[in-house]
């Protein structure tokens, strides 16, 4: 599904650690309101790649670009004011905060001057910056069906409800692009496919989506265009009907599973 | 038993705790974000009193203008501290070094350098006796109520220290500030992946924490009326153990523990000498170590 404009572009990136090659060369786009999934076996380089988009780890070389501007070299922080959102394989929310708290983080950052808060030296501006936040919260709390626990600490919501928490932390910051960070894991079937009809609800209301799976059947399952890594490289691109067929594909996740999964 | 000598002894056992707790706070908050102990911590206290008494004997301004000053100072020590003992020690962006033990073990030794430094450089300036105070700015004047006698400097640090602590409470809870850095406090990297920029949160924790230990030092210094380069040693170690006592990150905890410490040296003067006073805060810290290494409120795990 070759679409209209690309939202991000990733142009040759590379990244070494030491004489290890992580990600080589990899090019991609995704367009505007696409929801592509990122698949590879384990060390493919996933989340390397997904640590580089995000800025976490600079690049050795290549350029990302989000909406035609370079985001390559900008801090993560900055990197997610731009609008892209996150959630992580291994849960990274506020445990020790309430849920409304939590999910008040993800537009905080796009308001302005918040560090001078406390001197007064927001202003009126600030009263209404506090209540777009309480706004956007609310919204995305209920957008996740969590609006009756708002008030709980995060980290007693089930495991499950953490994953939609941090989904709902991320829309909360209006997003232009969200990347789910292996969404699936350690939900059973049911609670994945509850989740595949989510993020394909989200996709139809017009966010582009980035879903990394190490999994595959959530991905050929909902996503219109399927990325496989392996050894750090970009082996295949296309639909997942061609993914599948693909022999370098199939190679990397039959011919080398005792590596894979090692 | 509850006679008026005993709750004198409570009353100042209370003010002696809350100096304490906002020793303590300023731990708890930096240990919150970086997960290290900044051992530079007592010196902003003393460095609080020195600013203090400096405004004192030179321009000589009504007492709650001091005290404005030397929070500004201590805030702006706090940001010195901050960039020369801990900033150069951070180079990467991922929690892994952002709380990683080389920058603990790093910045442990930085902050201590910076101490000493600190105080050498106060006793080479100004010698390592006791400062002259002058008299009016004395907090010792006895005040009596119901009874019981007290000083204006109980009334002073009890209520200063309520203002400071309730002032806390609400930019924490009720400002973007606080929720940022609770954010921080809470899980660096997820903070950073929604838009919070981490370093100036941790910048915020060093200026709110010293400021407030820059503020107690003053006010002790008033109060006991000694002011010298060593006396941020003796509250900095009373507000550790506050901290280790409370579960290391938990402000409530630190509080309450600092509470206690305080009251409990205060009425153990009544049955040892004041010498062996200190003892008290190193027994608590033994019995919490052995018996709730998590903190003794730690079961509840709440943070910042």
């Amino acid at each position: 599904m070759v679409a209209m404009s690309a939202l991000l572009e990733i142009e040759a990136v590379t990244r070494r650690f030491g004489g290890l090659t992580a990600v080589d060369a990899v090019s991609a786009e995704i367009a505007q309101g696409a929801l592509v999934g990122l698949i590879g076996p384990n060390g493919a380089g996933k989340t390397t790649l997904f640590n580089l988009i995000s800025g976490v780890t600079p690049v050795t070389s290549g350029t990302i670009r989000l909406a035609g501007e370079t985001i390559t070299g900008l801090e993560p922080y900055q990197i997610a004011r731009r609008g892209i959102g996150r959630t992580f394989q291994n849960l990274r929310i506020f445990p020790n905060m309430t849920v409304f708290d939590n999910v008040s983080v993800g537009p905080l950052g796009h308001t302005r001057n918040f560090w001078w808060e406390p001197l007064g030296l927001g202003g009126a501006r600030a009263a209404a910056e506090r209540e777009q936040i309480t706004k956007s919260a609310r919204d995305a709390l209920a957008r996740v069906g969590l609006s009756a626990e708002a008030n709980e600490l995060a980290a007693n919501l089930s495991y499950g409800k953490r994953k939609y928490l941090e989904i709902a932390r991320a829309l909360a910051g209006r997003p232009r692009l969200l990347i789910l960070d292996e969404p699936a894991a350690g939900l059973n079937e049911r609670e994945t496919s509850e989740l595949a009809r989510f993020i394909r609800e989200l996709n139809g209301e017009g966010l582009t989506v980035l879903l990394v799976e190490h999994d595959m059947s959530l991905v050929m399952e909902i996503c219109q265009r399927v990325m496989v890594l392996a050894s750090g490289r970009k082996i295949a691109d296309g639909t997942p009907a061609e993914v599948q067929r693909d022999a370098a594909v199939l190679a990397a996740y039959l011919g080398t599973e005792d590596e894979a999964h090692a | 038993m509850f006679d008026v000598h005993f709750l004198q002894q409570i009353v100042n056992g209370l003010s002696l705790g809350l100096v304490y707790a906002l020793v303590a706070i300023g731990f708890t908050l930096i240990f919150g974000v970086l997960n290290v102990v900044n051992f530079a911590h007592g010196e902003v206290y003393t460095i609080g009193a020195f600013a203090g008494l400096l405004l004192i004997t030179s321009v000589a301004p009504p007492l709650f203008a001091v005290l404005l000053v030397v929070a500004a100072v201590g805030a702006l020590t706090g940001f010195g501290l901050e960039r020369l003992a801990f900033k150069p020690f951070r180079r990467f962006r991922d929690e892994a070094s952002i709380k990683s033990r080389a920058m603990r073990e790093a910045t442990l030794l930085s902050s201590l350098a910076l101490s000493i430094v600190a105080r050498e450089v106060l006793d080479l300036a100004f010698g390592g006796e006791m400062q002259v105070i002058p008299q009016s700015y004395l907090l010792q004047t006895p005040i009596m109520i119901g009874g019981v006698a007290l000083t204006d400097g109980n009334l002073v640090i009890l209520g200063a220290s309520i203002l400071m602590l309730a002032g806390l409470q609400w930019m924490l809870y009720r400002t973007r500030t606080g929720l940022a850095i609770r954010a921080v406090s809470n899980n660096v990297l997820g903070a950073q992946f929604v838009g919070i920029n981490t370093e100036r949160a941790i910048v915020a924790t060093f200026l709110v924490g010293s400021m407030l230990g820059a503020v107690a030092g003053i006010m002790v210094g008033l109060y006991d009326g000694s002011i010298f380069p060593h006396m941020g040693f003796g509250p900095a170690v009373k507000a550790f153990v506050a901290m280790v006592m409370g579960g290391l990150s938990s402000i409530p905890g630190a509080v309450i523990s600092a509470l206690i410490l305080g009251v409990a040296e205060s009425v153990a003067t009544d049955f040892v000498s004041a010498g062996w006073k200190d003892l008290i805060a190193y027994g608590f810290l033994i019995v919490t170590l052995v018996f709730f290494p998590r903190g003794i409120f730690g079961y509840s795990r709440e943070r910042v």
